[in-house]
Order: C-alpha cells, then sequence, then structure tokens
C-alpha cells in the first residue's frame, strides 16, 4: 500500500493541521477558483506561497508527487492536446503538426492550474483527519435540501477506506498472475480479462465482508454527530486567505 | 494417551502487576450496558434447537443446543466448513435462525439486534475487513458513534480501549499500515469501546506470528480474568486449550462433543481438527505465554 501513503492524512501539530475543516475546505475552493483565472504572475506566486506552506508543514511532498505519477502523464496529454490545438504563430511546422508559441503558453497555463488545484488537495488532505473532512462535509449539506447529509458522510469515509482494499487486492491479483507467466501472454484482452474477473470478484467479496462489519459494529446512520470547532485561528485565516484571492483577482 | 489440563499459567510478579493494572481499567462496566443479567446463575447465552439453512438449501447448522455461562472461556474447533462462523454470527444476530432461538439473558437475539449486537462484541477471522475507519482512533470510535454515546462519553471509550490494547500511541495512523497483530489488538479495541458483555473471536491467530499470537492470547485472558465471557472458534486449538475448561468439537454444523478438554482432546483427530502438539506427545498441554 506504499502507493497511497503520502497522500493521505499525516498526523502532525502545525497551523494547518490545527485549522477547522470547514475553513480550509473553503480556502480549497477560493484559491482554487483564483488559480483557474489566474496567469503566470499570479500562478507564480500562489505556487512559490504553497510549496512554502507545504515544505514549512513538512509534508511529504516528494513522496506526494511519486504517487501523482499518473496524473503527470495525464498532464502532459492536456499540455499536448492544448499545443496541437491552439492557433498561432507557428514554431514548428511539421506536416498537419503545428506547434505554436501561444499554444505553448496555453498548455503551460493550463497545466499549472491543475498542477496547482492537485497541490492544495494534497495539502488539505495531508493535514485534515478523514473524520473531520466528513464532518465538514456533512456540515456543508446539512442546508441542502433532499440530501441525506449523514448518508453522503458515512460513504465518503467507506470510500476511503476501501480505496487501499482495492489496490490491495489489485496488487495481489497482478502478483498471483505474473507468478504464473501471465507476461507471456502478448493479448491484453486476455491478460485484461483474466485480472479484472478476479479482481472485481474479490472486491465484492471484500464489500461484503465490510458490510457485515458494520453490522457487527452497530452501524446507524443516526450516529454521534461529529465535533467542528472553530476558533479565532479560523476566521484570521480565512480573512487572509479572502484577502490573498481578492487581491489576484483584481491583479 | 495421557494429557493432562493445566492449572491457569502461574504469571511471573512484573506480568502479575500489570494484569492487575489492565484488569482494573477494564473491570470498569458499562454504565448503561445492553442488558444486566437478572439472574446470576442464569446462562448468559442459551441457544435451543438452533439450525441454518443458506439460501441455496445447505445446511449451515443444525440442532444446536449450547448454554454458555457468565465470565466463562469457550472454545469451539472443528475443521473448515464445520458450521464455527455460522453459529457465531448467529450470537449477534448477523444470521438468524431458520429454526430455533438465541437468547442473551433471556432475551431472543431478533427482539433488539442492535442491543444484542452491543452485548456480543465480535472479532472475525480477518481483521481487515473488520476495520472501518481511516485511522485507528476513527475506527474504534465507530462503535460508540453508532451508539449515539455523547463525544466526551466516545471520547473517553476509544482511550480507554486502546490504552488497553497498547495501540494509544497509533491512534493517528492508518489502519492499514499496522501490522497483523495490530489490526487483530485494533480490531480487540474497536469491540471493547462498545462494551460488550460476551466477545466472540473468530480464528483470532490466523496468519499471525509468534509475537502476535502471543498478544492476542494475552488480550483474550486478560479479558477473561476481568470476567468478560470469551467464546473462541478455531480449527488450531492447540494454542488455547491451556486457558479453557470447556471445548465444544462441532462437524458438519453439528456439536459431537462438549466437554471439559482433557475428556474430549482424544477424540479431535476423528473430527478433523489435529490434537495439540503435547498432547500428541503424552504431555501437560502447555501455554503460549511461556
Amino acid at each position: 500500500m506504499a502507493e497511497l501513503t503520502s497522500f493521505s492524512y499525516t498526523a502532525g501539530d502545525s497551523l494547518l493541521h490545527r485549522l477547522d475543516a470547514r475553513f480550509k475546505i473553503a480556502f480549497v475552493i477560493f484559491i482554487s477558483l483564483v488559480g483557474l483565472n489566474a496567469y503566470l504572475w499570479g500562478l507564480g506566486f500562489l505556487t512559490l506561497l504553497l510549496l512554502g506552506i507545504i515544505l514549512w508543514t513538512r509534508l511529504p511532498l516528494f513522496s506526494g508527487l511519486k504517487e501523482i505519477r499518473y496524473f503527470l502523464i495525464l498532464l502532459l496529454l492536456i499540455f499536448a492536446a492544448r499545443v496541437l490545438a491552439t492557433d498561432g504563430i507557428p514554431l514548428i511546422d511539421f506536416d498537419y503538426i503545428t506547434v505554436s508559441m501561444q499554444g505553448i503558453y496555453n498548455g503551460i497555463l493550463v497545466c499549472w492550474r491543475l498542477s496547482l488545484i492537485v497541490m492544495l488537495g494534497f495539502a488539505f488532505i495531508s493535514t485534515t483527519p478523514p473524520a473531520t473532512i466528513k464532518a465538514a462535509v456533512q456540515w456543508f449539506l446539512k442546508p441542502v435540501p433532499l440530501i441525506p447529509e449523514k448518508k453522503v458522510a458515512v460513504m465518503m469515509g467507506l470510500i476511503l477506506r476501501f480505496l487501499p482494499v482495492i489496490f490491495n487486492q489489485a496488487g495481489a491479483t497482478a502478483a498471483a498472475l505474473k507468478a504464473r507467466a501471465v507476461e507471456n501472454r502478448k493479448n491484453p484482452l486476455y491478460r485484461l480479462t483474466k485480472f479484472g474477473f478476479p479482481l472485481m470478484r474479490r472486491i465484492f467479496e471484500r464489500a461484503d465482508d465490510l458490510v457485515i462489519a458494520l453490522e457487527a459494529r452497530a452501524f446507524t446512520e443516526h450516529r454521534t454527530d461529529p465535533e467542528l470547532a472553530a476558533s479565532k485561528r479560523d476566521w484570521i485565516a480565512l480573512t487572509v486567505v479572502c484577502c490573498l484571492c481578492i487581491s489576484l483577482s483584481v491583479m | 494417551m495421557h494429557y493432562q489440563r493445566v492449572t491457569r499459567n502461574p504469571q511471573p510478579a512484573t506480568r502479575n502487576s500489570q494484569l492487575a493494572t489492565r484488569n482494573a481499567q477494564l473491570t470498569t462496566h458499562n454504565p448503561q450496558p445492553a442488558t444486566r443479567n437478572p439472574q446470576p446463575d442464569m446462562n448468559i447465552i442459551e441457544i435451543e434447537n438452533l439450525s441454518h439453512r443458506f439460501n441455496d438449501g445447505t445446511i449451515g447448522i443444525k440442532d444446536i443446543n449450547l448454554g454458555i455461562r457468565e465470565g466463562s472461556l469457550v472454545v469451539i474447533v472443528g475443521h473448515n466448513g464445520s458450521g464455527k462462523t455460522t453459529l457465531l454470527r448467529h450470537l449477534n444476530g448477523l444470521l438468524l435462525p431458520s429454526e430455533g432461538v438465541v437468547r442473551l439473558v433471556g432475551v431472543p437475539v431478533e427482539e433488539d439486534l442492535l442491543k444484542a449486537r452491543q452485548f456480543v462484541g465480535m472479532m472475525f477471522q480477518d481483521a481487515d475487513s473488520q476495520i472501518v475507519g481511516e485511522t485507528v482512533y476513527e475506527d474504534v470510535a465507530f462503535g460508540p458513534e453508532n451508539l449515539c454515546l455523547e463525544r466526551g462519553e466516545v471520547k473517553k471509550r476509544v482511550e480507554k480501549a486502546l490504552h488497553v490494547v497498547g495501540l494509544q500511541r497509533l491512534a493517528d495512523q492508518r489502519p492499514h499500515l499496522l501490522s497483523g497483530g495490530e489490526k487483530r489488538r485494533l480490531a480487540i479495541a474497536g469491540i471493547l469501546s462498545m462494551e460488550p458483555r460476551v466477545i466472540v473471536f473468530d480464528e483470532p491467530f490466523s496468519s499471525l506470528d509468534y509475537p502476535g499470537v502471543k498478544q492476542v492470547l494475552q488480550h483474550i485472558l486478560t479479558l477473561n480474568q476481568s470476567g468478560q465471557t470469551i467464546v473462541v472458534a478455531t480449527h488450531d486449538p492447540e494454542k488455547i486449550i491451556a486457558h479453557t475448561d470447556r471445548l465444544i468439537i462441532m462437524q458438519a454444523g453439528e456439536i459431537v462433543r462438549d466437554g471439559a478438554p482433557v475428556d474430549i482432546v482424544c477424540d479431535l483427530e476423528a473430527f478433523g481438527v489435529r490434537k495439540p502438539c503435547n498432547c500428541r506427545l503424552g504431555l501437560e498441554a502447555e501455554s503460549w505465554q511461556n
């Protein structure tokens, strides 16, 4: 399960750790919105600020980056699509492929914005216990009609809990196939079938086990409400973040 | 074949003091327990003519009659598929009888499933599947939160349960990073925080290394010594047989032997369960704590 260990809660006592989860969710939303509309200078400032906070909080940034390596491939694809799809003064012109300065600029901008949001998510997830994330989501959903906020919060928690199980099962199934020389079979459909069906069966079996475990521990939707408390520190942080967001929007 | 049940394992002085401390922690009972035993001499669990037939028609257990006294440590043995787990799952209503009845201090389980699940805590064979929290603390708090206890009471119970199993320093740890033995201890803490009167262990020693077995065994014995009723189901009685005074052998969903280990241990292999090593050598059963 090493793949998931850095991109999840890391216990600590930093300022980020001590902030109320509701405020942190608000910060993520505000900064993401500002980041999505920011350009190079604004993005540069936000990235440096965020990197500084992450390093100051001593979060495992580099192992976090390693864990999102597949996302980096996605970013690369987005960059390539942007570069190829944007018109402008051509830098490289080869047959039907044209790379323009505007395309490169656009690609960098989009990828940078998405990376900023991922970094925000990393800082948020790493410093907020899942129980308080659930509690905050429940708090935000409470005034929304027709949404069973407690059920949503519990489902969120179960998904978080179940992800490592799925990855473990996938790892075990892949290892079992390799042990029986599946790599000699070049047909990807064959390999996918032999991997996918046992994995799905195992996951459903584990889900069944989880349901029984929940029942054995008297699971109910009507549970003790989570504890959230905003302090002066949270309001100060909110003021600072709001000022920052307004300044960057005006720039 | 000579086989004698040993008396409770004599503990060294230091271990005695540790046990005394833990016993003191454990004997603080739930101020609002699921049900109080109105008659102290009555069986805490009473099973009458219990049968269970699965949806596909397979018979899981058949005509089980069993009484378990409060404070006892009962070991149920049988080979895989003999019906041990099916029987255990009737004790807290995870499975309901096709025929017969299970009573907890005289009250049928199906009358109040929530109370039955508080009354009988269950540790599953695969501790991983029992862990539902994202952190150790959160997992232990899951049960008390389901009981809608006050936040302060939840915190108190979680801290106490973590202290009892020695996991308080790992409260913020993610459960899937724990070792096998630690996961079992976490599962025990999750049960203890609900303050059950009976704790049922389904194959508690499977896939554990020697230190893990010793730790889990120590917790089982400490709980039993503090007055908790314990039921252990296993296909390998070697690790616990020295500590029980009642052994039940199951085969094909039925109870085929029920008595003191000294009287029935020699029959184990006839029912597909390996005799403890010492018994095979004609020696006394020895505790795995030594």
